[in-house]
């Protein structure tokens, strides 16, 4: 017969102030674990929402993203009426030409960043259907007008709507707020192709275009078709692959995290084996008494090691509630954190904790009262009924 | 001192426990450890800077935007710069992709020993450097995470450009971002070949022949270009890092906060051992305070013994860290783009020295508590509820 849980639940109770202490180990290495655990969850979503599954990235060959591509007008000019591509009411191609440049942006904060500044023509915003102008309006074109991502606005001096905003040696006015899911392009600023290539003195008219696939046409036929042509030594890639390949440095990051807090976890499983194995030593007498009573050596090992999980469970969902609180404070307190690009511009991430983000937490938890509570919960089982009674 | 085999003694009455906290303090330490490396690696890069007459000009609206290469002559004749030198962001990768995996430019060698002249490289290296067209100074910890010796060649694919180059590895550089430095004229002629005009530069870097000089020379420079094509803005290379690297702000802030959280799990680690084992004892204590001990002696033996502990931990710790670090410098370097110099994961030793103080000084702290209570107790009382 096994003992009810509300044993294993009542004794924690009893040594109160020794089961606060292993809860607070154990969540203090869950809040760790979770704040960078979603930290780069954040990253990776920022990266990998980034694009859309019906467009293509044409860049030069060889360049790794758009801010060291160039690109020329005759590619353009020749690129847009393949087939295959899907075309606006109006019967013109959806291909948006953009030219990037990474001018310096300086922060409300008082640093300098280098902001991804795209500029666009008009099927930009059709292209990207992603994005969208969440207040005032989109830019005219050679007007010296720009829109701001949602998290630009907030981040940089002279970015909110309305106001003059300085890059480039020039100033521009901000009549629209980007909006995109929290994507990478709500960290971006966009203007008019032309007068960004004048502004940056660019030889090459163009760094990349995104091309919107036509509904039921062959993407990878119209890539091939595009990396294939003698004429220009280009490739085409799919706009999510483009972005989950700039995500996948994260990866790496990942398996950093996942060490650190593996570490982490380890230590505090040592905390929890040192409680449990104090709480066998003070019930010696007491599991002789179970035993006797005719309770076996599993319904014992069980009740510790329930006494242990719960400890940890328990720790989780503290831990779990503090660090998912801490995330809204940071994200309050610092608005976004910023990472840095391979386009070398500030890619501004907020922190969130998203509920895949603590599943790694919620294991290294369980893995911490489970093993933390082994090795105590086998001593409380070996002990002899006759010999604990007697020790009491 | 007379006490310490007691101290001793008292820790190795429950081994497993007194073992079991050690490990998880010197995990922790271990942690804290490293966590704390990562903005330190930004820190060395910064100090590293400190030659304060090294100076960088550039576009006022950022890096990317180019200045005409005629500029670099410009510079040189300033009055106080003794010399300088271009730098062209050449963006190449060994392998397209893995992306950039270390920084690499274009620059001139005239001048690149004078404006480098605290890195102390030797003469048979920066004359290879200009005898070799192909001749590339890589740094220290890229040739070692490639294991890349003098001698070798290595070939770049650039992302900027379109061209591939071989280089020939002629000596080291001591640059803490891992950069590779060669010929600016190899790259212009590759270019030539390829048909592209190449006559722009990205960055000018001077030395000034006195630092009491640096300001003047800095806003003569930008007032000579204020009325032409580019306008640029000159900064201490010190400054420059700083900005460069200025949007991490927000990074090291979350690094701190979890090292800080770990740091808090060490207090309460140590804090649970302390009173779980003078809990155990107050018997034993009251008893001792009978025969005559002195408050304040048993006040510090038990103290002791909790720093004694900590102590311990915390240089198995820093050892333990040390050996993970070096670990994650080849794993690691370089990352990911995302955290720049963060994961650098150079090993200071003030970090570890400093970790080991940390550990001491909460073993302290945590005995604190119930090593006061102890000391404090009524012997009559407490001998009448143990006995």
């Amino acid at each position: 017969m096994a003992l009810p849980l509300s044993y294993s639940w009542r004794s924690l109770l009893a040594r109160g102030s020794r089961t606060a202490f292993t809860v607070a180990v154990i969540a203090l290495v869950v809040i760790a674990t979770t704040l960078f655990w979603s930290l780069i969850g954040s990253l990776k979503r920022t990266l990998v929402s980034s694009g859309s599954p019906h467009n293509l990235i044409v860049m030069r060959k060889g360049a790794t993203n758009d801010g060291s591509s160039q690109l020329s007008l005759d590619a353009y000019q020749t690129i847009r009426f393949f087939e295959g591509i899907a075309k606006d009411p109006a019967g013109n191609p959806l291909v948006s030409p953009e030219i990037v440049v990474q001018p310096f942006f300086h922060t409300t904060g008082g640093t300098r960043e280098n902001v991804l500044v795209r500029g666009i023509e008009a099927p930009a915003l059709l292209v990207h259907d992603e994005v969208t102008i969440g207040e005032g309006r989109m830019i005219h074109p050679s007007s010296g007008e720009a829109v701001v991502g949602r998290i630009v606005a907030k981040r940089y001096k002279g970015a909110a709507l309305g106001s003059d905003l300085r890059f480039g040696n020039a100033n521009w006015k901000v009549v629209g707020i980007l909006d995109a899911n929290g994507s990478s392009f709500e960290s971006e600023v966009w203007v008019d192709a032309r007068e960004l290539a004048n502004n940056a003195k660019r030889p090459f008219p163009y760094s990349g275009f995104r091309v919107r696939v036509a509904d039921g046409a062959d993407m990878d036929a119209l890539a091939r078709r595009i990396g294939d042509d003698p004429r220009w030594a280009l490739e085409a890639t799919r706009e999510i692959d483009y972005y989950k390949q700039l995500s996948s440095t994260a990866n790496t990051l990942y398996i950093i995290v996942a060490g650190l807090a593996v570490l982490a976890g380890i230590g505090a499983m040592f905390g929890a084996t040192n409680n449990m194995y104090a709480a066998v030593q003070a019930r010696t007498s007491e599991i002789g008494t179970l035993r006797a009573l005719g309770f076996s050596r599993g319904a014992i090992l069980g009740a510790f090691l329930a006494e242990s999980v719960m400890t940890a469970a328990f720790a989780f969902v503290i831990g779990a509630a503090i660090s998912w609180l801490l995330a809204i404070a940071i994200s309050a307190a610092m608005g976004g954190i910023g990472f840095a690009s391979q386009t070398f511009t500030t890619n501004v991430v907020v922190l969130r904790v998203a509920p895949q983000d603590l599943l790694m937490p919620l294991g290294l938890a369980i893995l911490i009262g489970v093993f933390g509570g082994l090795a105590p919960a086998a001593a409380a089982a070996r002990l002899r009924p006759v010999e604990a009674l007697r020790k009491a | 001192m007379k006490y310490l085999p007691l101290v001793w003694r008292n820790l190795g009455r429950n081994p497993l426990r007194s073992v079991l906290t050690a490990a998880a303090i010197a995990l922790a330490i271990a942690l804290v450890c490293i966590l704390r490396t990562m903005p330190a690696g930004l820190d060395a890069i910064l100090a590293s800077a400190a030659a304060n007459t090294r100076i960088s000009t550039h576009n006022e609206a950022g890096i990317v935007y180019s200045m005409p290469y005629s500029y670099l002559a410009k510079v040189r004749a300033v009055p106080g710069v003794v010399a300088a030198i271009s730098w062209n962001w050449f963006g190449g990768a060994l392998d397209l992709t893995k992306g950039v995996e270390f920084p690499n430019f274009a620059v001139d060698p005239d001048g690149f020993a004078e404006v480098y002249a605290d890195w102390g490289l030797e003469p048979k290296v920066l004359e290879d450097f200009r005898k070799y067209r192909d001749a590339a100074l890589v740094a220290r910890q890229t040739l070692e995470k490639h294991r890349w010796k003098v001698g070798d060649v290595i070939t770049l694919q650039s992302t900027v450009f379109p061209v591939t180059l071989s280089f020939r590895i002629v000596g080291a550089n001591p640059n803490q971002g891992g950069a590779l430095y060669f010929q600016r004229e190899y790259l212009e002629q590759a270019l030539a070949g390829a048909g592209v005009q190449f006559d722009t530069t990205g960055m000018i870097w001077s030395r000034v022949d006195d630092p009491e000089r640096v300001a003047p020379v800095m806003r003569q420079i930008d007032e000579m270009f204020r009325n032409s094509e580019a306008i640029t803005s000159t900064e201490t290379e010190k400054s420059f890092i700083g900005n460069f690297f200025g949007g991490l702000k927000q990074l090291v802030m979350i690094i701190q906060i979890v090292a800080a959280l770990v740091t808090l799990c060490i207090v309460f680690i140590a804090a649970n051992t302390a009173s779980m084992s003078i809990r155990e004892r107050v018997g034993e204590i009251a008893i001792l305070k009978a025969i005559g001990f002195r408050k304040q002696t048993i006040f510090s033996t038990l103290l002791a013994e909790a720093g004694l502990l900590a102590l311990v931990a915390g240089i198995f710790g820093a050892v333990a860290a040390f050996g993970m670090l070096k670990a994650l410098q080849l794993y690691a370097t370089g990352a990911g783009p995302q955290l720049g110099p963060l994961t650098a994961f150079a090993v200071s030793n003030a970090i570890l020295v400093q970790a080991i103080f940390i550990a001491f000084f909460i073993g302290i702290l945590s005995g604190w508590v119930p090593a006061l209570g102890a000391s404090r107790r009524s012997v009559a009382q407490t001998l009448r509820e143990v006995f």
